[in-house]
Order: C-alpha cells, then sequence, then structure tokens
C-alpha cells in the first residue's frame, strides 16, 4: 500500500452474480501491496475501468445486455482475464431450471423501466471475450484467489476434494439409503458416503481444503468436475461416481440415479458442460484452470 | 424536464438514483434496483431439502442469514425442534455475520464518505495522513475478519456456510479454536471502540459541515430483536410506532396481515409497508427498541446514543452510528458465548421429512429476513423471501426526496447531490441481490 502508485493496475468487474466472490477477495488482502486496485464497485468509487489494467477478475455470468457491453469494454482494457467462479465459467445458478417465467417478469418491467435486457439465458464470460485463467468455486476461497494472482503457473491443486479431507472411507460400513442428513447424527473423521450423504468430493476439483466436508456437509461440487472430465459431457463425472457409490455403499441404483441427477448438483457439475455442446466456445485446458 | 441518473458503489449490487426535475422543482426521486435473481422461480420443483444449499446463492454478502432462515423454515414444515447447542451455535454465526456487515458497512462502504475519499484504500498526498490511512485500513481489515472466522468457525464457511442443517448444527466449537478467537477478540475490541469512536466524531463533523443529518421525519420501525435481548436467532417481528412506543408484535407466519409487500414500477426490487406507512428497518431500527444491549461496552455505547440523540432517534445518519453501537456487541456477546461449551453435547437432531408449509426468521443485519416455503410432494411448491432492504424502500425513497428538494433551487443543481445521494443510501445499507431475489 505504501508504494502503491508504482504497482499493477487491478480491477474487479462483476456481472450477474451474488457479489460472493469479491466478499471473499476481501479476505485475502495480500493483494494491497501487489497491486492497485483501481475498479472495483463494491469497495471503490470509480466510475470506468481505467485503459491499461494488468489483470481483470470478472465474476457473475452474461445474464444482460449491459453485461455483455462491460465485459467486452473491460476486457478490451486488460492484459489478462481471469474468470472467477461458477456464475463467470457457466451462467450459474440463473441455469438450475427453466427461467421462462423469471424472464417474463423480467422482460415486462425491462420496457417499463427501460433497464438492461434480459438474454434468452445466462452465458460463461468466454461465449464473448477470450479468458487467461479460469478459477472456479462457489466462491473460490481466499487462499485460491492469491494464487491465482501471484503464482498460477506454479500452483499444485489437489486432484481431487478427498485429498485434503481427511475422512477415513471404510470398507465395512456400507449404507443401504442416501438419508444420511435425516438421522441427526454425524460422526467425525468417516467418510461421509459411508455414512449415507450423497457427496460428490471423489469427482470434485480439489484446491478448497475440503472447507464442507471436514465439518460433515457433503460436498456439492462448487469447484467442478476433477480434470479427467474437463470439455467432456457431465456423463462421464456422474458415471464416475455412480461407481463410487456402487463400490462404496448397498444403496439401489435408481436411488442413486436420482440424487445425482437433483437440482443442486446440476448447478456445479454440469458447470463446464457448455464446451462439449457450444463450438463458439473455447475449449478449457487443465493449464487454464486453478 | 430535467432527468439525472447518479450510478452507485460502496454498496451491495448493481443499483441507481434517478431524480426528475421539472421547473428548478423535484419531481420523484427513485432508487432502482438494476438487476433481478429471479430465486422465487428458480426454486419451484427442487427437493425441499435441497433448498438450503441454492438459496445462500440469493447474496454472498447475507448468505448466512439466508442459510438459517431456509433450515428454520423447513424445521417449520417438518415440525423439528434442534438442540440448544445448536441454537447457540446458530446465534454465533449470525454475530459473525453482524460482525462482518457492520465492519464493511462502517468502514469501507461509509467512512470514505466522512473524508471525501473514494475508498479506504485511495492513498493520500500527505505522509502523516498517508500513515493514518493505512493503519485505519489495516484495523478495519482485521475486525471485519474477526466476522468472517466466527461465520467460518459455527458456520463451515464464511459465504455459503454449510454447518446448519435441518435438525441443528453439523459440528459443534472445539474449545482450543474457540480460545483462539477469544483472544482475537480481546485484542481486538478496545482498537474497534477507537475505532466507532473516531468514526463517531467524523460522523458529527460531517453533519455540521453539510448542515444536516438527513430525513428525520418520525416514522415505524421493524425489527426482530427484543428490548432487552438482542438475540439474532430470532422468533417474533415488532414494530415500534413513531412516537417510540412497540404497537405490534407478531408471529411470522402473521407477517402478511401486518406488512402489505407490492411490486414497484420503478425498480425490480418489491416495497413493503405497514398498513401504507413507511417503515424503516435494520440497526436503527434495532437501537430505537432496545432498552439494553445486555454487554457492558455496547450498553455505555447505547445510553451515550440515547442521552444525546433520545429514543426514538430519526435521523438518517443514525443508522450508521448504530451500526457501531451493534459491532461493539457482536464482539462482546461472541466472546461470551465462546466462554461457553460449544463443543460438547447433542448438536442435531433426526428428522422425517413431510409436505406442508413453514416460515423461517432470522434478524439479518439488514434487518428481519423471513423465508416462507411450501412443500408438495418433497418438493418446493412455492417460496417466498421477505428482505430486510425491501421493508426500507419507501423510507430510501422518501430520504432521496427530502436531499434532492435541498440541493435543487432557482440557482440550480448543488455539485453536493451527488455525494449526497450515495451518502443517503448508504446509511440503509440496502442489499440489491436480496432486494430482487
Amino acid at each position: 500500500m505504501e508504494s502503491q502508485k508504482q504497482l499493477p493496475k487491478f480491477a474487479v468487474l462483476q456481472l450477474s452474480g451474488c457479489s460472493g466472490c469479491e466478499v471473499s477477495l476481501m479476505n485475502s488482502v495480500e493483494w494491497i501491496n501487489n497491486f492497485e486496485l483501481v475498479y472495483m464497485p463494491l469497495v471503490v468509487t470509480a466510475n470506468k475501468i481505467p485503459d491499461d489494467v494488468e489483470v481483470l477478475l470478472v465474476s457473475g455470468g452474461v445474464r444482460t445486455d449491459e453485461d455483455i457491453h462491460n465485459l467486452r469494454k473491460g476486457a478490451s482494457r486488460s492484459k489478462k482475464v481471469i474468470a472467477v467462479g461458477t456464475c463467470a465459467l457457466s451462467g450459474g445458478v440463473a441455469q438450475i431450471r427453466e427461467e421462462h417465467q423469471a424472464r417474463e417478469t423480467y422482460l415486462l418491467s425491462s420496457h417499463r423501466l427501460r433497464l438492461p435486457g434480459m438474454l434468452p439465458r445466462a452465458f460463461p464470460l468466454d461465449r464473448f471475450v477470450h479468458i487467461d485463467l479460469y478459477l472456479p468455486g462457489c466462491p473460490p476461497t481466499p487462499e485460491l484467489f492469491m494464487t491465482a494472482l501471484k503464482d498460477a503457473d506454479q500452483a499444485k491443486i489437489p486432484s481431487i476434494v478427498c485429498q485434503e479431507c481427511g475422512r477415513q472411507k471404510l470398507q465395512d460400513m456400507r449404507p443401504t439409503t442416501i438419508t444420511g442428513m435425516r438421522s441427526g447424527v454425524t460422526l467425525p473423521d468417516i467418510c461421509l458416503i459411508n455414512q449415507g450423504y450423497v457427496c460428490v468430493g471423489t469427482s470434485t476439483r480439489g484446491g478448497c481444503g475440503a472447507l464442507c466436508t471436514r465439518p460433515g456437509h457433503a460436498c456439492v461440487g462448487c469447484r467442478g468436475p476433477a480434470n479427467p472430465y474437463l470439455n467432456k459431457e457431465p456423463k462421464f463425472v456422474l458415471d464416475n461416481l455412480r461407481r463410487v457409490f456402487t463400490r462404496m455403499t448397498d444403496i439401489p441404483e435408481e436411488e442413486i440415479n436420482e440424487a445425482l441427477e437433483s437440482p443442486w448438483l446440476s448447478l456445479f457439475l454440469d458447470q463446464f458442460t457448455d464446451y462439449t455442446q457450444d463450438e463458439a466456445l473455447q475449449l478449457r485446458t487443465k493449464e487454464k484452470m486453478i | 424536464m430535467t432527468t439525472i441518473t447518479y450510478p452507485l458503489s460502496r454498496i451491495e449490487g448493481h443499483a441507481r438514483v434517478v431524480i426528475d426535475i421539472h421547473d428548478d422543482e423535484v419531481f420523484r426521486a427513485d432508487f432502482q434496483a438494476m438487476e433481478m435473481r429471479g430465486f422465487s422461480y428458480y426454486v419451484q420443483g427442487v427437493p425441499a431439502e435441497q433448498i438450503t444449499v441454492i438459496v445462500p446463492r440469493i447474496c454472498g454478502v447475507c448468505s448466512t442469514a439466508h442459510q438459517v432462515a431456509s433450515v428454520k423454515a423447513l424445521e417449520d414444515v417438518f415440525g423439528v425442534t434442534p438442540p440448544p447447542l445448536a441454537e447457540d451455535i446458530r446465534e454465533v454465526l449470525l454475530l459473525g455475520q453482524l460482525i462482518q456487515n457492520q465492519a464493511t458497512s462502517l468502514f469501507i462502504f461509509t467512512m470514505p464518505d466522512r473524508v471525501n475519499a473514494s475508498s479506504i484504500f485511495e492513498v493520500s498526498e500527505s505522509q502523516k495522513d498517508k500513515e493514518r490511512q493505512f493503519s485505519l485500513a489495516q484495523s478495519a481489515l482485521r475486525i471485519r475478519k474477526i466476522g468472517t472466522d466466527l461465520i467460518s468457525l459455527a458456520g463451515g464457511q464464511f459465504i455459503h456456510p454449510i454447518k446448519t442443517v435441518i435438525g441443528g448444527v453439523t459440528s459443534g466449537i472445539p474449545r482450543q479454536k474457540a480460545d483462539e478467537m477469544i483472544k482475537t477478540i480481546e485484542e481486538l475490541l478496545p482498537i474497534t471502540a477507537e475505532l466507532v469512536d473516531t468514526y463517531w466524531q467524523m460522523s458529527l463533523e460531517m453533519g455540521d459541515r453539510i448542515g444536516s443529518w438527513g430525513d428525520d421525519e418520525p416514522t415505524y420501525y421493524l425489527a426482530s430483536t427484543e428490548a432487552n435481548n438482542f438475540r439474532l436467532n430470532s422468533n417474533r417481528l415488532r414494530l415500534m410506532c413513531p412516537e417510540g412506543r412497540e404497537c405490534q408484535n407478531f408471529s411470522p407466519h402473521e407477517f402478511g396481515s401486518y406488512l402489505q409487500i407490492e411490486d414497484s414500477d420503478y425498480s425490480y426490487a418489491g416495497i413493503s409497508s405497514f398498513q401504507g406507512e413507511i417503515m424503516r428497518a435494520n440497526s436503527l431500527a434495532r437501537i430505537n427498541l432496545a432498552s439494553s444491549m445486555g454487554t457492558p461496552k455496547a450498553d455505555a455505547y447505547l445510553q451515550r446514543f440515547v442521552e444525546t440523540f433520545g429514543r426514538p432517534a430519526h435521523a438518517i445518519m443514525f443508522f450508521d452510528l448504530c451500526r457501531g453501537i451493534e459491532l461493539v456487541y457482536a464482539l462482546e456477546k461472541a466472546r461470551q458465548m465462546l466462554e461457553c461449551d460449544l463443543e460438547h453435547g447433542e448438536t442435531e437432531v433426526g428428522y422425517t421429512p413431510r409436505d406442508g408449509v413453514g416460515y423461517g426468521l432470522v434478524e439479518a443485519p439488514r434487518g428481519p429476513l423471513l423465508h416462507h416455503y411450501e412443500v408438495e410432494n418433497g418438493l418446493i411448491k412455492n417460496a417466498d423471501f421477505i428482505i430486510p432492504t425491501v421493508h426500507n424502500m419507501l423510507a430510501i425513497r422518501r430520504a432521496l426526496m427530502v436531499v434532492a428538494k435541498r440541493y435543487v433551487s432557482v440557482d440550480g443543481i448543488n455539485s453536493e447531490l451527488g455525494r449526497a445521494v450515495g451518502r443517503v443510501v448508504r446509511a440503509f445499507d440496502p442489499c440489491i441481490a436480496c432486494a430482487t431475489k
């Protein structure tokens, strides 16, 4: 902060999202010593992104025509663009189901108010601009933000969540139903799958520090599928999860299938799906992922 | 007709103020939410037990309040009573959120207005100011971090927390972690008090400089904290009449008989009222309703506030000062609670899902937050989110009208107006993501 004037310029652009990524970034304040923050409406009054930005972080999905405009303008003024969070990578929570009703309401009022027009769906950023680095997570932890900003090239990211979880997988504890969360007891130190939870940590990209599973909540997959499933249809990661549950539990197949196809998992497990369906999108190579 | 548009920064979400002027007279002063989230639609048809993971994503700033309100609403549907230990851990969680939010609003959002800076990260030209600013920013961020650390401790992670589950919480707070937290709180309490005093002084100076403390017409106040119990994990809503009497006291399921909620024609956010009358929620509502905070330092601040400004106090700048009282309270209360054993004992009970209707209430930093679900065949049929910011919409509009009239005259539009609308909106600390759920 002392010699901020000479530091590289750093900007944060928020499109349609929840601000959670920005709140997380505010906890990794070490960037204060490495960058000059020139644009971040949540904490700084500045009306536009200046011309010579070194690093632009973009959170949120592209959901309105104004989002497209701001994203293109911001990216054209920045040397490096980092896409941050589930919404920036996939469009986000707005994709959870058909949103005709929401859009109808929105269009009705935007006509009345002359406010930004809503797009047919929420898009990921790389539908519109080149992205140099992807930082998945909902939101990414402050530590992951620092990794993305400081030493993305040397980053060693654990391949799956289990690597950091510390809970032990037992061979002789085989649940027969996925209703562990209703039991009123969560045993410490034992794998949540053994306890009848739909935990998808076995196939989810690591690096989060297993923040959810360690205190006893099943991984919902917010960091997205692990490297082997990048740029692949969701079927591949779901098949892998099916194999895990068949190997570790005696839960009937239909129950497993129903659980794996649920909205809370599709929000995150499908976050790379577009890449298998939309040819306009660049492939996300593992070198570009944090 | 002249229309002036002011984009807003240092608030949560995308919003702007639009003022219409004709012949030196202010016609309208509107606070417009510019985005729509649409969660009421997304969650229709979602398996009920999954909604507690989805709805925190309404807002990354307020995710803690949404998660707890969501779990409480489903507990109401399923007829589950969580064990007392879980209720206490949820309270610690909500205290953490209050600390995080009030520190952010005080020091990151509104303090720059008091020194005419664009942000607390802005570097001043003179060396003396630079050092002072640097230390202010460092302290502010450290205090804020106590809040996020508390949320992590009680909630698993500080954005979209996960430890609160239907039936209780997944695990307790280990003694060693609690002790570390107590140590940090004890270290930072005097620094917080010092910073709150500085802020208080800066605010008084700003009021003198401007010559006004903003809209001070008496109004209704809505909160779910009590006169002698500031518990945020709350159960009932309370309404104070303009003259200062607690005049209504109702349970969450009765809210429709007391609060009217409608769409607005100038914003994506809704508007609520008490039988058509303007209400205010957030810090000033809670402090006006509080006879005592129940912790020593915060009670001293409360006494100072009431002796200086009376009760109920109405000027909008008091919202900011009240956040200071609450910040001190939340730190003291969190320390008190962490001294108890939050590690051993029953943290959760089992449950059997069933269909029905349920309500989940918490006092969020911005006021009472209520989730209301209808569950049919195990799926969410309808979900309604009654958002604290929405309770302030009419009050924000009136305060903007007051300030616009102040700075628009036959001599033209005073350039102070742009800064003034920012100060007015920030006093209410609105959350646009939530308000357009």
